[in-house]
């Protein structure tokens, strides 16, 4: 187990070692003069050269790469060119918003994404099946940020039922202003006993959870369905059976106990893909993420914030990634072979 | 000639694939459908602009007396800020969504296969430098990858569309060195080899042809998704600009109307989300015929 998690660690390594050399090359090569960039459209020459000079433009390739993975060590990501303040505090503080929506979304696709493909592995071409086949179809095929508009049409126009965008009532800073500790306004406000803030946080966190939500529920429940399927044909359920196992005790002890083994790496996936998933429904619901400040820094090659959200976005996929074969190995001593 | 004896042998047994797949669509309803959406997907983006009511609005020109019509018997998806009739957008963006699918779909394998089935008939330290190449480019969540291109390059529907081809490609790499290990050892291959047979000619001759069938399976339910991936990188501002008829940037064109003209965004919407509902269920149908466990 050791030596499988120490050389899992070193690929991880090295990945992201990769990974600096890609970022590093997409912001030095590709922009034909990342100093008239990083100034704006009214540079002057005199101006380029002075900027090419400070930011080291002007020195070997080699040399520059190895002061940027300096720099990356160091916590040193840049100054953003839009907000004038460091790429890597400006990440660390909207950090909270994002990690609070992706999370209330896995709590919610994880144990519904299961439930669902249990239910239907277990009445297996039955109406349940069908329809939950439909619902894990739609998940998986419908665009986030369109989802994002139609619920915002029904539960915010027509029903009046919840809030439009944003992550709090703007009132809610007179009223009963949140205390941050976490970032995390959930805990916070709880933390706090701020039960006016909590629910005003929470009503304004069902619409876009569910939208990033919908494609995990849909894939999770896909591969929980094959898996279960897969598991109640193996030996040990006929076994079971034929011993006269209740078929309640068989699905739900036997065969999805190890069923789960491979949706572990299916939530590990969707977990991934709610890495940029974010980007489109924080977009959608104005949520002063990750995802907003990333998709402004493309649209206006804010190149260190550009280079700083892809650096971040990819040693947060690879975390993810050697989680995933850590819980894996874990949960099924066979692959630590692999 | 004996070269001539050791034609490419197809690796699936074709025999009969196809008839499967036919009688599998034909029984399945939800299949039947998505077929059905395909094939008038295919012809929206051929004969597009002779079938959209108003193919000049279609294509962008403006109608201002016109702007901002609910749906009506007239303009059935309504009309937009310019007056265009939305159902004539949508249907003449048939064709720009198509074209970017296909383009991603045939770069990617351009660049995939070649070196997939390099890495996998080579194998050694080749093999490792490529997959160690595919594996980087895996390593990014993803879209992260395209979208920072696209960003680097400026926005663009070819620009898009490198940009997604150039994010793809390692899983058409991944999937080619697959089969093609499994071929290297076949007996054709080694009979080639074995009369002296270029390596490149054996991966031209008889690697190659060999390993498209799993390869145009894939490509083809990838196109569902390469048009999802297109549009969500327009509506991000990240791909076809105006006044290109592109689904995803229509979306994106309506939101800031979102509350009072739904339609705007409402019906380019929902084509991305059929075409690529129609794609995943051929595409689950074409894997369970092809999966000997049948357990999806």
């Amino acid at each position: 187990m050791t030596r499988f998690i120490l050389r899992r660690l070193a690929g991880s390594g090295l990945v992201l070692l990769g990974l600096s050399l890609v970022t590093f090359a997409l912001a030095r090569v590709v922009p034909s003069n990342p100093a008239a960039i990083y100034i704006g459209p009214k540079a002057r020459p005199e101006d380029i050269a002075r900027v090419t000079q400070e930011l080291g433009l002007d020195r070997p390739l080699p040399v520059q790469y190895l002061t940027y993975m300096g720099d990356m060590l160091t916590g040193n990501w840049g100054t953003s060119i839009g907000t004038k303040r460091p790429v890597l505090e400006e990440i660390f503080g909207r950090l909270p918003a994002t990690l609070e929506l992706i999370g209330a979304a896995m709590l919610l696709a994880v144990p519904l994404g299961i439930l669902l493909g249990v239910l239907s592995a277990r009445w297996q071409r039955r109406p349940p099946d069908l329809v939950v086949r439909v619902v894990s179809i739609v998940g998986v095929s419908i665009p986030a940020f369109w989802l994002g508009l139609l619920l915002q049409v029904v539960f915010f126009r027509t029903l009046g039922l919840l809030p439009l965008t944003g992550r709090v009532d703007a009132d809610l800073r007179f009223t009963s202003p949140i205390v941050e500790v976490t970032g995390l306004y959930l805990v916070d406000t709880l933390l706090a006993g701020n039960w006016t803030a909590l629910r005003d946080v929470a009503w304004h966190l069902v619409l876009p959870a569910v939208t990033l939500a919908a494609y995990p529920i849909g894939l999770i429940a896909r591969m929980t369905r094959a898996s279960m399927l897969e598991a109640i044909g193996q030996d040990y359920v006929r076994a079971a059976r034929a011993a006269g196992i209740r078929e309640s005790l068989i699905t739900y002890r036997l065969a999805l106990k190890n069923a789960l083994i491979p949706v572990t790496t299916v939530v590990g996936l969707t977990l991934a893909y709610s890495l940029t998933g974010t980007f489109f429904v924080e977009v959608v619901f104005n949520w002063p993420g990750l995802g907003t400040f990333a998709v402004k820094g493309l649209l206006n090659l804010d190149y260190p914030v550009v280079m700083g959200i892809t650096l971040f976005g990819a040693i947060a996929y690879v975390l993810i990634n050697l989680a995933v074969d850590l819980a894996q190995s874990w949960l099924d001593p066979r692959t630590r072979l692999a | 000639m004996a070269v001539e004896v050791l034609r490419p042998v197809v690796d699936l047994p074709r025999a009969g694939i196809l008839r499967r797949i036919r009688r599998a669509i034909m029984t399945d309803p939800l299949a039947l459908a998505g077929v059905a959406v395909i094939v008038l997907l295919a012809a929206l983006a051929v004969f597009g602009p002779w079938i959209a009511p108003y193919p000049e609005q279609g294509a962008g020109q403006s109608n201002v007396p016109a702007r901002m019509l609910p749906p009506s018997l007239e303009h059935p998806f309504g009309t937009d800020g310019l007056g265009r009739d939305m159902l004539s957008r949508v249907i003449v963006g048939a064709r720009p969504a198509v074209a970017v699918s296909l383009l991603v779909v045939g770069l990617a394998m351009l660049i995939g296969v070649p070196l997939g089935a390099i890495a996998g008939y080579r194998r050694g330290r080749l093999d490792a430098l490529i997959m160690r190449v595919t594996d980087l480019f895996l390593a990014f969540p993803p879209l992260l990858l395209a979208m920072v291109i696209v960003a680097a390059l400026g926005p663009g529907l070819e620009h898009a569309a490198l940009a997604l081809a150039i994010s793809w490609w390692p899983w058409y790499a991944r999937l080619a060195r697959g089969t093609a290990t499994s071929l290297r050892e076949r007996s054709f291959v080694e009979a080639a080899r074995s009369i002296g047979v270029g390596d490149l000619t054996i991966l031209r001759r008889h690697v190659i042809p060999n390993l498209l069938t799993p390869i145009l399976v894939q490509a083809t339910i990838d196109i569902g998704t390469v048009i999802l991936a297109a549009g969500s990188l327009a509506f991000l501002g990240l791909g076809a600009s105006p006044p290109t008829p592109d689904w995803g940037l229509m979306v994106a064109e309506g939101r800031t109307y979102i509350l009072d003209q739904w339609w705007l965004s409402a019906f380019p919407g929902s084509a991305i989300f059929v075409v690529v509902l129609a794609f995943n269920v051929v595409g689950d149908l074409l894997l369970d015929v092809l999966d000997p466990r049948g357990t999806r």
